[in-house]
C-alpha cells in the first residue's frame, strides 16, 4: 500500500477528480485502511461542500440593482 | 559539412563512445550537433533506451519502424543509416528493398505488418490515430508494453528525421535510391485501415494503455518533476508501464530545454507551442500555454502564438525563429539551407539555430508520443484552440493545413454566450451593456471582495470597474471571453485601491512560498452532516469569516473556484496564474479553511448529535 506521504502528494488532484483510474484505486485502498487520511479527506470534502453551498459574499439583489442603475445613469449623462 | 558549424570534441566524449560501440561508427547527424554537446547527450539517452534496449519488441522490429518512417518521409539521410544497420542485423537485401517501396509488400507476419502500418499512420498524421488502432494491435497479439515501445520508437524516428532535415548532415553511406512510386506521398493519404469501419465506431477516449501508479517517492524523476513543475503531467503518467523509457525521455528533455545558455526558456516554450499548434496537438498546446503563463507571458499572447504567431507581439526576430521551427517541424519538404541563412542574417548564432532545430525535433517527438498514446489533457486547451481537438478520419485531414485553425475571434465568439450583447454594446447600445452587467455582477463583486476583503471597498471598486469597462469596451477584441475581460478590469480597479492602503497584502505568493513542505494538520473526525448543526445564515457567516481570514492569494482562488465555481483553468486565466499555482493555492486555502471550521464540526463540537 502507498504511504500517507504518497497519498497526500495526489490529494489535490483526487479532490478535483483528476486522477487516472489506476491512481484512484490506490488512493481509495489507502483511504479504506488509514484513519488519519480518511479524516483528512472527509473533512476536506465537507469543507468544500459547506463553502460551495454557503453562497457567501452574495451581493444582495437590491444593492446590485441600485449600483447598476447608478452606473447606467452616469453613462447616459455622459452621452447627452 | 552540414548547414551549421561543427567543432572537434576533445578527448573521449561519452555519447560518441556509446555510438561507436553500438553502431561501429559515429553518424554525421551527431557531428552536426557538436556545438552543443549536451544535445548529443540527449539523443544518445533516447537512442540507447528506445532503440537499443530490447524489452518487449526486438531490435529488428524497431529498426524496421525507423526505416519505414524515414523512407515515408523521403529522408535519404536516415534511410542510408537504417538500411546499413538492418543489414548488419542480418536482414536480407530483398526485404530491405521491400520496406523501402511499400511495407505492405513485405513478407512479414501479419502482426508485424499491422504494427508497421500503425507506426506509419502515427508518423504521417498523428491526429488520426484513435483507440481502434490500438485495439487492432491488441487483436494481433501485441501486448501493452509492445504497443508503448512501438509508439516511442515512432516518436524517435520522427525526432531523427526532423533533425536530419534541419541540420543537413552529409550522408554517412551511399544513399539508397528511393522507389519512384513513393517520391510524393500524397497528403492526407488514407492508409489501409486495419478495421474498415473504424471511423463509424465511437472512439474510446485515451489514455489507450493502462498506467500503473508510480509514486514520486519511489521514482526520483517524478519527485523532480513535482518540484520543478508543481505537478506530474499526464504525458509522463501515461508511460508508467516503462519507467526506463520515462527516465530517458526526462533526461533528454532536461538537457535540451532546461538550460538558458543559448535560447531562453521563453523562446523554447514559444517554439514548442507554435509547432505543436501547427501539428494540431491540443494537449501540447495547453501544456505550453500554461508554462508560458507561468513564465510571465499574458495568456492572450500565448493563445495568439497558438493561432498565428505572425499576429503576436513577439519581436520580428522571434517571429522568424518560429517560422523556421514551424517549417522544419511540419513542412520538412519545404525546408532548406535558405531557412538557416535567414536566421543567421537576423543575428542568430550557430548555437541558437542548432538549439532551435533540436527543440523542434523534441517537440515532434512529444507530439507523436502524445497522439499515439491518446494522453488526456492536464488542462483545457485555450478557447481559441479547443475546437481543433479532432480525430478526423485521415481522408478528411489535410496535413499541415493551417486553415483548419479558425481565427480566434470566430472561435471565442462562437463559444461566448455574451458575444451578441457585446457586439451591440460596442455599437453603443446601452441596454445591451446593462444586461451584461446583470449577468456578471456577482462574479465581479466576489472577485473584488476576495481581493479587498471588505464590502464597502468592494462596492466602490465595482462602480469604478463597471464605468471603466464601458469606456474601454471598444478595445475588447474577443480574444478571451467577455467575463474574463471584465474580471481583469475589476482586478485592476481593486489592485489600484489596494496599493493606496498602507500595508497592503500582496496577491502574489510573497511570504507564502509555493515551495517547501506543506503538511495538513491533524484534526478530529467531523460529524456526518455538519451543515445540519447551524442555520443557513449562521453557516454563511462562519464561512465568510473563515474566508476573510485566509491570506489574500489563497482567498481569491478559493472564492472563484469554490464559490463562483469556475473551473481551475478559468481561475488561472482570470488571475493570470499557471494551473499548478492555482492548484497549490486552492489546496492550501481549502485546508486552512478546514482547520478554521473544524472546531465547529467535529464530533464533539456544539450541536453534535
Amino acid at each position: 500500500m502507498i504511504t500517507c506521504e504518497e497519498f497526500f502528494a495526489e490529494f489535490a488532484d483526487y479532490m478535483e477528480n483528476q486522477v487516472s483510474p489506476e491512481v484512484r484505486q490506490e488512493l481509495e485502498l489507502h483511504l479504506s485502511q488509514c484513519r488519519a487520511c480518511h479524516v483528512l479527506y472527509d473533512s476536506s470534502s465537507k469543507t468544500v461542500k459547506i463553502v460551495t453551498e454557503s453562497n457567501s459574499f452574495e451581493l444582495p439583489q437590491n444593492v446590485s440593482e441600485s449600483m447598476i442603475e447608478r452606473v447606467m445613469a452616469e453613462l447616459r449623462k455622459d452621452r447627452s | 559539412m552540414s548547414f551549421l558549424k561543427e567543432v572537434r570534441l576533445e578527448g573521449k566524449f561519452g555519447p560518441f563512445v556509446a555510438f561507436q560501440e553500438a553502431f561501429g561508427f559515429i553518424p554525421n547527424l551527431l557531428h552536426a550537433q557538436t556545438l552543443l554537446p549536451r544535445v548529443i547527450g540527449a539523443q544518445e539517452k533516447l537512442e540507447s533506451a528506445v532503440r537499443l534496449r530490447e524489452v518487449a519488441i526486438s531490435r529488428v522490429q524497431k529498426e524496421r519502424i525507423l526505416l519505414s518512417v524515414a523512407a515515408d518521409r523521403q529522408d535519404t539521410y536516415c534511410v542510408a543509416i537504417d538500411c546499413k544497420v538492418l543489414s548488419a542485423l542480418g536482414l536480407a537485401d530483398g526485404q530491405i528493398d521491400d520496406l523501402l517501396t511499400d511495407c505492405r509488400n513485405v513478407d512479414l507476419p501479419a502482426a508485424d505488418l499491422a504494427s508497421l502500418q500503425f507506426c506509419l499512420k502515427l508518423a504521417r498524421h498523428a491526429p488520426s490515430v484513435n483507440s481502434e488502432d490500438i485495439e487492432a494491435l491488441r487483436a494481433c497479439g501485441f501486448g501493452d508494453e509492445s504497443i508503448l515501445e512501438a509508439v516511442v520508437v515512432t516518436a524517435l524516428a520522427v525526432y531523427r528525421c526532423t533533425l536530419s532535415v534541419g541540420l543537413g548532415p552529409e550522408p554517412d553511406f551511399e544513399p539508397r535510391r528511393l522507389a519512384s512510386n513513393r517520391t510524393a506521398p500524397r497528403r492526407g493519404v488514407v492508409l489501409h485501415s486495419l478495421l474498415p469501419d473504424a471511423h463509424k465506431v465511437a472512439h474510446r477516449k485515451g489514455p489507450y494503455l493502462p498506467a500503473p501508479f508510480l509514486s514520486p517517492s519511489a521514482f526520483a524523476p517524478f519527485a523532480l518533476l513535482k518540484e520543478s513543475h508543481g505537478f506530474i503531467p499526464n504525458f509522463f503518467r501515461a508511460q508508467t508501464l516503462r519507467p526506463d523509457l520515462l527516465e530517458a525521455e526526462l533526461e533528454a528533455m532536461g538537457r535540451i530545454l532546461l538550460s538558458e545558455d543559448v535560447l531562453t526558456r521563453v523562446q523554447k516554450e514559444c517554439i514548442l507551442l507554435a509547432v505543436s499548434a501547427a501539428n494540431l496537438n491540443s494537449y501540447c498546446v495547453a501544456v505550453h500555454c500554461n508554462l508560458l503563463r507561468g513564465l510571465g507571458m499574458p495568456s492572450e499572447e500565448g493563445d495568439q502564438i497558438a493561432v498565428d504567431h505572425h499576429e503576436s507581439n513577439l519581436s520580428e526576430r522571434d517571429r522568424a525563429l518560429l517560422d523556421f521551427a514551424v517549417t522544419l517541424g511540419t513542412r520538412g519538404s519545404e525546408f532548406s539551407r535558405e531557412d538557416v541563412v535567414k536566421l543567421r542574417t537576423l543575428g542568430f548564432t550557430e548555437e541558437q539555430i542548432l538549439e532551435c532545430a533540436v527543440v523542434t525535433a523534441l517537440n515532434n517527438f512529444s507530439n507523436t508520443l502524445q497522439m499515439g498514446l491518446g494522453i488526456e489533457p492536464d488542462f483545457e486547451p485555450p478557447v481559441v484552440f479547443r475546437e481543433n481537438k479532432v480525430h478526423l478520419p485521415p481522408a478528411a485531414s489535410p496535413q499541415n493545413d493551417m486553415s483548419v485553425l479558425v481565427s480566434p475571434q470566430q472561435t471565442v465568439a462562437a463559444q461566448d454566450p455574451d458575444a451578441g450583447l457585446v457586439a451591440q454594446a460596442q455599437g453603443g447600445k446601452l441596454e445591451a451593456f446593462e444586461e451584461l452587467l446583470r449577468r456578471h455582477s456577482q462574479l465581479v463583486y466576489r472577485t473584488l471582495m476576495a481581493i479587498l476583503g471588505n464590502p464597502a471597498d468592494a462596492q466602490d471598486a465595482m462602480q469604478d470597474a463597471l464605468l471603466s469597462a464601458f469606456k474601454h469596451i471598444d478595445g475588447f477584441q474577443g480574444r478571451s471571453k467577455f467575463s474574463t475581460w471584465l474580471v481583469s478590469i475589476a482586478r485592476n480597479a481593486a489592485l489600484q485601491r489596494l496599493r493606496l492602503r498602507k500595508n497592503f497584502e500582496s496577491l502574489d505568493e510573497g511570504e507564502f512560498s509555493e515551495e517547501g513542505e506543506f503538511r495538513p494538520r491533524q484534526v478530529r473526525a467531523w460529524q456526518d452532516n455538519p451543515e445540519q448543526s447551524y442555520s443557513k445564515s449562521e453557516m454563511r457567516q462562519l464561512v465568510e469569516k473563515g474566508i476573510l481570514a485566509l491570506p489574500a492569494s489563497y482567498r481569491v482562488v478559493v472564492m472563484l473556484r469554490d464559490i463562483e465555481q469556475l473551473s481551475a483553468d478559468e481561475v488561472a486565466r482570470q488571475l493570470g496564474l499557471s494551473i499548478p499555482a492555482v492548484k497549490t493555492r486552492l489546496l492550501r486555502g481549502r485546508l486552512m479553511l478546514r482547520e478554521w471550521l473544524s472546531p465547529h464540526f467535529t464530533t464533539s463540537a456544539k450541536g453534535a448529535v
